[in-house]
This record gives structure tokens, sequence and C-alpha cells, in this order.
């Protein structure tokens, strides 16, 4: 079981750059949609890696899925080697990922994104409409009830300013 | 800065599935803090494994 807390948590303290993208970040918006793993975009800076790195070693990752004792080492040489990563941690299930389709990198995501106070940390999220926009560019078939759930409450949001279509009834 | 809050073009297929959204739930969710959702999502997370763990129990 992912400790959301934890896992963000170890990433924020020790002074990471990263995004929540994925599932957590749908949370974060409002969907009431059950995920199971962090998925964040990280800044592909060396001095990031590196604090990335450290982070994460005292939670033992390791490549999800993956046969035990594989010859995986946990170091920058290979996060600065590889771009994103499926892993597995003492505290949870972590998807590094160093870019996203239809969005990019930890750069480019970063005018589209906002800070959030949660559990006493502050940690950037993916804004809503480049959320939708991501989920929409990976075009994934298990993406499609995620995606209109999070239109729905970007047309919820709108409404609430006054600027969106008239509400559909509640189910 | 952040993106400016609009809809994108309708999908047809994601305004199919639209339609099969639980609006009530979202508003209820919507008044929740961002801390809130994320407890709801780990007490989710805590109940799907208990019922994982109940259902491989029953198939022994």
């Amino acid at each position: 079981m992912t400790d959301f807390k934890s896992l963000l948590r170890v990433l924020a303290e020790r002074g990471v750059e990263f995004i929540l993208v994925g599932g957590v970040a749908a949370t974060v918006h409002g969907a009431t949609r059950l995920t199971l793993d962090v998925d964040v975009v990280y800044r592909r800076s060396r001095q990031n890696i590196d604090r990335l790195v450290l982070a994460l070693t005292p939670s033992r990752p390791y490549l999800r899925g993956a046969p035990p004792g594989l010859p995986f080492r946990w170091d920058t040489a290979t996060v600065e080697r590889g771009l994103n990563f499926t892993l597995t941690t003492d505290v949870g299930d972590l998807d590094l990922l160093g870019e996203i389709v239809g969005g990019g990198t930890y750069e480019a995501l970063l005018p589209h994104t906002i800070v959030i106070q949660v559990f006493g940390l502050e940690c950037r999220c993916l804004d809503l409409p480049a959320l939708v926009r991501a989920k929409r560019a990976s075009g994934r078939p298990k993406d499609l009830e995620a995606v209109a759930e999070l239109e729905a409450i970007l047309e919820e949001r709108l409404r609430a300013a006054g600027e969106g279509p008239p509400a559909p009834p509640a189910r | 800065m952040t993106s400016p809050l609009r809809l994108p073009p309708p999908d047809p297929v994601i305004e199919a599935y639209k339609r099969d959204i639980d609006r009530s739930l979202i508003r209820e969710n919507l008044k929740r803090s961002v801390e809130e959702r994320l407890e709801a999502l780990t007490q989710m997370q805590r109940l799907a494994e208990e019922l994982r763990r109940a259902g491989r129990r029953a198939g022994r």
C-alpha cells in the first residue's frame, strides 16, 4: 500500500523539485477514483537528481514488477542514464517521470502548476487544464473515464465561477 | 502562472463517458480540502487492500 503522506514528505523535505501528475494530481483536483501509486515529473538537473537519489535511498527503491536480485543500483548514474522509472519503495509505489506525453519536461510543465499545502508540506501539482491535456494526449483507453471525470470537475469549477455550461442533473 | 480555466474542444467519446459520471460525488468532494481528499484516497486504498486480502482468503 502506498503511504502518500510519507512519500510526499520524503521528496519534499529533501528539496526534490517535482510535479505531481497522474491519479494523485487528479485526487488533488477533486477526482474520486482510486489510484495506487504516485506519479511525479522530476527536474532532470544534476543537482536535483542527486537530491532525488539521496531522498529515496533510505526507502530502498527497486524496479516494480522486476524479479528480485537484479543488479539494479539506485544512484545518480542510473537516473541520469534513464528517464522514466516505475519503482516500488518501502513507502509505496512511485513513478518517476522525466517527461510526459502532452506536457513534456519539468520545465515545460512548471508554468502549468499550482502549489498546494498538504500534510504541512508544499508541493507542486499539475493544474487541472494541463492534467486534462496530458491525460487526453496519453490516448490510453483506461484513461477515458478519468478524463471524463476531470472534465466534469472542470465544468463544475467553471460553473462555480459563473462561466460553465448548465448543470447536468446529479445522478 | 497557471493554465486558463477553460474546457477543451469536446471529444464525442469523452462526452459519452461523461454522461455516466456521478456529479453529486464530485460536488461533495469539491467541498473537501486537498488534505481531506488525499486522506480519503488513503482510506479507499486501505479498504481495497483489505477486500483483496479477504478475496484471497475466500479463494483458498
